[in-house]
């Protein structure tokens, strides 16, 4: 019945490029051989054009090695090019930018399955407004327009009635006493007054004053382009809350299903003499047997509440544990959709069909998580030691008390981090710090998926599938094998425990297999030392136009420049004055911690005034000697090890600091290396506080990098640099192998981020002492009697 | 006059005995019919040291007075042992001190301008500016630093010179200015009988090129033991090298030796033993013991390394280096020699806080293997109260720490080398042109205060005869994962030690206890 009835036909799919639309081609291709045409709307996209979409998005999917398995890949390339068409239709356009001959297609089409929508819950309400709303009404009018009479077959989806009790009838929508139109018009312009609200000053400038306090040593570009996303964030977020807010004022879950059922509003009144079949599928889910077990694309609903329960995530979760939860694998909503299209509705009255598993093969949440406790324990994920995680075992509170739960936790912890990462400490809060950061993320996440799905384990609706029924007693059996869509035809267990969790498991690329290769021996032997860095620098050898640039203070040397200061000046004063020199450093402190924070050169310059008068030639002399007493001492054993590492590959070697030369071309010199730091102005044979240039951190690091390599022709993407501070982020940024060495905090999330590798040097121990000079040594008691 | 050293059996009566303990102390109860070996009492020092000095200058052996050596308008050098010696350093005024101000005034008076005063350190590290001048006194530190009174430099390739090479093929070279003066004077203070004679100018002026030649493994192997040098591969060398300089150049040596009176009035238990202690010993030693177990060692090494030995000087010899050289270390034995009859299956040592290498740093691991393996081990002649695979058991705390300034290059042989190998010789083969000529090491010792790349290699072949020798070595209260980086055994107490020593020399072994230091050398009986 429906071989035949789509035998010859010329069908288009809308959202081909999508889950099901792809499901749909692909069902088309291999089961109905004798279908004349498939055209595939895509629009082009800023980076490719259509048919490279085709291509690239459909075609290349896995979705189709079965058919390719089959004819081979000639005979699919074939067979695809007989039978596939791309047409450029663009729904976000009112008339679908349809060229003439677009039109001349869309004419020629029998069947229309519009499959096209934007499926997260989560989507700002202006883009779900344009996908899922006008899409839809434009294609109707398009159809309209272009004089074809095509049967369209809507794909919407079963929650449209909103969060309905009891039985949902096969009808077409009731009237909630909304206008699409006007809903379609409220939703798409909220973009304009969020994106200006977010320009408020007063929502600018906390926007910037937390880009500042997440990157502010980095530099004012870095704090643009943080500000910037964090914007882009807020207006995203403003949006999703706008519409989700707006969804449930008007009695529905979310943004998607409101969306949803204004498109049917839509279809239903514009739809005028073109035969109209409504699909409405409940929860999409992965494929049962075609064109494979477990064919899934991107994670839809319940895989992050499956894995969040594999991995432990979430501890409880919210729902009535009877509530139907009403999933239906792909494989027979694309069936459904194609037993509906073989079955046009005699008159202008629109048909509704559910494809949903409610009424025939009820499924409970209890038994979900029955389901994936059995599977997961069976098949545990792994941590990132390879041990096994346990299941949790739901107790399903309401939404109400486990969404307070979580926020409080959230609170707690994100309050922890922001003492933790205000420390003055450096690298040695950093653990703790990405600690932190994990469990905020894991609350995040948990809390996240309460607000979303929660509210889809408390329906308490069954989808009626009469309909669909009436269409499946039509079918004859030899077809009922080929296209089964009776969701009474297969076993929930067998569906979760062999088809739906290994695919959710797949795809997320968890463990669930012990580690591979052999299990710990046990060995205590000491294992040889291995760096990553090493081993490239080993592959770089040789090569004159590799730089290594390193910072200084922290990274190759555990000082910062307020210790040296403190060691010259005590060198160089009478023991006695010594307690009110200290006093009048300490008041300033606070002061200097919190510019630090701000911004590395806004402390330096700060910093420097205080070299303010003094003579540069004895401060010179004394910076001499605090290298012995006090760079030498502090250094980084491994520090030095790597910079001759690098020397011994040929490579270029620059220390980039913002210390001054007093202290920093003494370290230069005994290294050999080329150095590049702060230089204080000289007035009248005193120094003045002031910098000849400005300081090099933030980006004027990064700057300052980018001239060097261009003037000396060093190739940056084969060049390393070491660093431990954000506000060498810039710096880092420029150079193929960068190297967090020690990093703070802000500086550690950065690196983790992106991959970067992150070394941990140490002193040697027994070596810190307080930087001050021995007031006892007859070295000093003559130089302050000179 | 001064008691002999002694060995006397334990018995039980005989009180429990002092280990050094790194900066700290142990008292332990060693068991029955072990024997304890003692130095002997420090001998009277010379009353007018001075005066001795003036007689030897005056009636060098083999050689002229100095007086009729010096010259006006002549070229003279002063060289003199760097602060690796004595140990603890000596109370001002130094012995080296009192020579040099002798000579120099000798100088003055026949008008000699162009002296030069260098600091023999070898590949030791560069003196700070206060140990030198601790050395050398105010007044010539005023009158001498920084022109004409410097230290010599190993790696300075303009001002070492090659001399030529001995019969055997060991290169040598010289400090430039040596080499080209029309006198060179070296003011020796000779503590150990490895120090001084031939082996003053061949290693204190020399480079890595010429040190080489005696410092490796193989030499030290052939040293049994070094501390007896008609035993010792290691002064044959030297002295070889030491005739070559004396054709090139005009030597005139001039030795002093001290007694071991190693520590001051306030320490003066470590000094005793134990059967002597007064009630006044006994309370110093409680209050020393409690205060080195809770304070930090940091403390601890302040403490400990600002003590000045109140040596005494015994005797000082002038002229011909051979000829001074017998005559210093008859005086040497007469101090630190202790007739012992015959080896025994374990042997114990207490490691002090001080090594030659460390003043005024914390003695890292590799140096408390050179110190317990390496000196304390080799103060022996004619075979080591050790037998041969027997045990030797150490104690000192060995921590994972490093002078950062002093010792860079030892960082890099504790994590690299010897996570690698602990074979002297295969060392050798991989890693000793590595560190010698490791650019950023040579800066450091050359500008810095730091030993050469190479000395961490040497202070660990100075224990590879021991390494060889022992069947079991084992370090009480130490650190763990450092001990097992050295390639040693850990026990946690004394007693354990023994318990793990009798896998090697079974159930009743004979042990001998080194009371050391004050200094002592172990003349077993042939």
């Amino acid at each position: 019945m429906i071989a035949d009835a789509l035998g010859g036909k010329t069908i288009l799919v809308t959202g081909s490029t999508g889950f099901l639309g792809k499901s749909i081609v692909e069902k088309c291709l291999r089961s109905i051989p004798d279908i004349a045409r498939i055209n595939l709307a895509i629009r082009s996209s800023a980076r490719r054009p259509a048919a490279e979409r085709l291509e690239r998005e459909v075609l290349s999917s896995p979705a189709f090695k079965r058919l390719k398995g089959d004819l081979g890949e000639e005979g699919f390339t074939k067979l695809a090019r007989a039978k596939l068409d791309v047409v450029e239709i663009d729904l976000g356009r009112d008339g679908l930018g349809l060229t003439d001959q677009g039109r001349e297609r869309l004419r020629a089409c029998d069947v229309v399955i519009h499959s096209a929508a934007a499926v997260e819950f989560d989507n700002p309400a202006d883009l779900s407004a344009q996908t899922n709303l006008m899409g839809a009404a434009r294609l109707v009018e398009a159809l309209k327009a272009s004089g074809a009479r095509p049967h369209l077959v809507h794909v919407s989806t079963a929650y449209v009635g909103g969060m309905l009790r009891g039985l949902v009838r096969e009808e077409p929508p009731l009237d909630p006493g909304l206008n699409w139109r006007h809903e379609a018009e409220v939703l798409t312009n909220l973009r304009g007054p969020v994106e200006e609200e977010s320009r408020r000053p007063e929502i600018l400038t906390r926007l910037r004053r937390e880009a500042r306090s997440r990157m502010g040593p980095a530099g004012t570009p870095a704090v643009a382009r943080t500000t910037e996303r964090l914007r882009d964030r807020w207006v995203k977020e403003r949006l999703i809350e706008r519409g989700r807010v707006h969804a449930n004022a008007m009695g529905f879950s979310d943004i998607y299903s409101f969306t949803k059922a204004m498109a049917e509003q839509a279809v239903v009144e514009l739809h005028g003499d073109i035969p109209l079949s409504i699909v409405r599928p409940s929860i999409i889910e992965s494929a049962l047997d075609e064109p494979f077990g477990g064919w899934l694309e991107g994670f839809r609903m319940a895989e992050p509440l499956i894995l969040a329960f594999g991995r432990n995530i979430l501890r409880d979760f919210s729902g009535l544990p009877d509530a139907l939860l009403d999933i239906i694998p792909a494989d027979f909503v694309v069936n459904t959709v194609l037993a509906v299209a073989a079955n046009p509705p005699p008159d202008a009255r629109p048909r509704v069909y559910h494809a949903a598993s409610g009424s025939r093969n009820p499924l409970r949440l209890r038994r979900v998580a029955d389901e994936a406790g059995t599977y997961f324990t069976e098949h545990p994920l792994r941590d990132r030691y390879g041990q096994a995680i346990g299941t949790p075992s739901w107790t399903f509170p309401t939404r109400q008390e486990i969404a307070t739960r979580a926020r409080t936790a959230l609170r707690v912890v994100e309050a922890a981090q922001w003492v933790v990462e205000r420390l003055p400490l450096g690298a040695n809060v950093t653990q703790l710090s990405d600690d932190l950061s994990a469990e905020r993320d894991r609350l995040d996440r948990g809390l996240n998926l309460i607000q979303l799905y929660g509210v889809y384990t408390e329906v308490d609706c069954i989808f009626d599938t009469r309909n669909v029924m009436s269409l499946w007693e039509k079918t004859p059996a030899a077809e009922r094998k080929k296209f089964p869509f009776d969701p009474a035809l297969y076993d929930w267990s067998h569906y979760f425990q062999n088809v739906h969790f290994p695919t959710v498991v797949r795809m997320s690329r968890a463990e669930t297999a012990a580690r591979r290769g052999k299990q710990p021996s046990g060995s205590t032997a000491p294992k040889a030392e291995s760096s990553s860095v090493r081993s490239a620098i080993e592959r770089r050898s040789g090569r004159g136009d590799v730089l290594a640039v390193f910072d200084v203070d922290g990274t190759l040397v555990e000082t910062n420049v307020v210790e040296y200061y403190l060691w010259m000046r005590l060198r160089a004063q009478p023991l006695e004055e010594w307690p009110s020199f200290m006093a009048r450093m300490l008041r300033k402190g606070p002061r200097w911690l919190y510019l630090e924070r701000r911004s590395r050169a806004e402390f330096q310059r700060s910093f420097y005034r205080e070299y303010d008068g003094l003579d540069p030639e004895v401060m010179r002399g004394l910076g001499r000697e605090a290298l012995d007493a006090v760079t030498l001492r502090r250094i980084y054993p491994e520090g030095m090890r790597r910079i001759r590492e690098h020397k011994r590959a040929g490579h270029r070697v620059l220390l980039l600091t913002g210390a001054l030369d007093l202290v920093v071309e003494p370290l230069a010199e005994l290294l050999d290396v080329e150095v590049d730091c702060a230089h204080l102005l000289v007035r009248d044979g005193r120094l003045t506080g002031d910098l000849q240039s400005p300081p090099p951190a933030g980006e004027a690091r990064g700057a300052l990098l980018e001239e060097y390599a261009s003037r000396n022709g060093v190739a940056l993407a084969e060049s390393f640099a070491y660093a431990d501070s954000l506000s060498d982020l810039p710096m880092l940024e420029l150079v193929g192998t960068p190297v967090a060495v020690n990093p703070d905090a802000r500086l550690s999330q950065m690196a983790g981020q992106r991959g970067w590798r992150i070394e941990r040097w140490r002193m040697a121990p027994g070596n810190w002492r307080l930087p001050m000079p021995d007031p006892r040594s007859p070295e000093y008691l003559e130089a302050v009697r000179r | 006059m001064p008691r002999p050293g002694a060995v006397i059996e334990v018995d039980r009566n005989t009180p429990p005995v002092l280990f050094h303990f790194g900066e700290g102390i142990r008292l332990e109860k060693m068991p029955l019919g072990a024997r304890i070996v003692y130095p002997p009492d420090p001998l009277e020092p010379i009353a007018h040291p001075e005066r001795a000095i003036k007689r030897a200058l005056a009636k060098p052996l083999e050689d002229d007075p100095l007086k009729s050596l010096l010259r006006r308008g002549m070229k003279m050098t002063i060289a003199f042992d760097d602060l690796s010696l004595p140990l603890p350093p000596m109370a001002a005024p130094d012995v080296r001190q009192l020579v040099m101000e002798e000579v120099i005034d000798m100088a003055a008076e026949a008008g000699i301008d162009d002296l030069h005063i260098i600091a023999a350190l070898g590949l030791h590290r560069r003196m700070t500016e206060d140990e030198v001048r601790h050395i050398v006194g105010e007044r010539i530190f005023t009158t001498f630093h920084p022109d004409r009174l410097y230290q010599h430099d190993g790696e300075d390739l303009e001002n070492n010179v090659y001399v030529g090479k001995t019969a055997q093929g060991e290169e040598v070279t010289l400090n430039r200015r040596a080499a080209e003066s029309d006198l060179v004077i070296y003011v020796n203070l000779t503590l150990v009988p490895m120090d001084g004679g031939h082996k003053s100018m061949s290693t204190g002026l020399a480079s890595f090129r010429s040190i080489r030649a005696h410092h490796n493994a193989k030499t030290l192997l052939a040293s049994r033991s070094y501390m007896n040098p008609p035993d010792s591969a290691l002064h044959q060398s030297c002295i070889r090298q030491g005739q070559l300089i004396e054709d090139t150049v005009r030597v005139f040596h001039i030795e002093t030796t001290v007694n071991n009176h190693a520590f001051p009035a306030v320490a003066n238990f470590m000094q005793k033993r134990e059967t002597d202690w007064t009630p006044q010993d006994q309370a110093m030693f409680l209050a020393t013991k409690q205060m080195t177990d809770i304070m930090p060692p940091a403390f601890k090494r302040n403490v400990f390394h600002a003590m000045r030995a109140p040596y005494g000087m015994t005797a000082v010899h002038a002229g011909q280096v051979d000829a001074v050289h017998d005559k210093t270390l008859e005086a040497v034995r007469k101090q630190i020699n202790v007739p012992v009859e015959g080896q025994t299956d374990i042997v114990t040592l207490g490691v002090p806080y001080l090594g030659p290498y460390n003043i005024n740093a914390p003695m890292n691991p590799i140096l408390v293997v050179c110190m317990g393996l390496g000196y304390l081990f080799n103060f022996y002649r004619n075979k080591p109260v050790l037998r041969k695979g027997g045990v030797l058991i150490l104690t000192h705390p060995c921590r994972y720490e490093f002078d950062a300034v002093q010792h860079p290059s030892y960082i890099d042989y504790y994590d690299e080398v010897l996570a690698d190998t602990k074979d002297p010789i295969e060392i050798e083969k991989k890693y000793e042109i590595r560190f010698a000529e490791d650019p950023w090491f040579r800066q450091l010792y050359r500008k810095s205060h730091a030993y050469h790349g190479i000395h961490p290699h040497y202070a660990w072949i100075w224990a590879a005869h021991a390494m060889e020798h022992a069947g079991d070595i084992i370090f009480v209260g130490a650190d763990r994962d450092v001990v097992h980086r050295l390639g040693f055994k850990c026990a946690t107490t004394l007693d354990d030690a023994f318990e793990m020593a009798e896998q090697t020399v079974g159930r009743y072994p004979s042990v001998t206890h080194l009371r050391t230091p004050p200094i002592m050398l172990a003349d077993v009986e042939a």
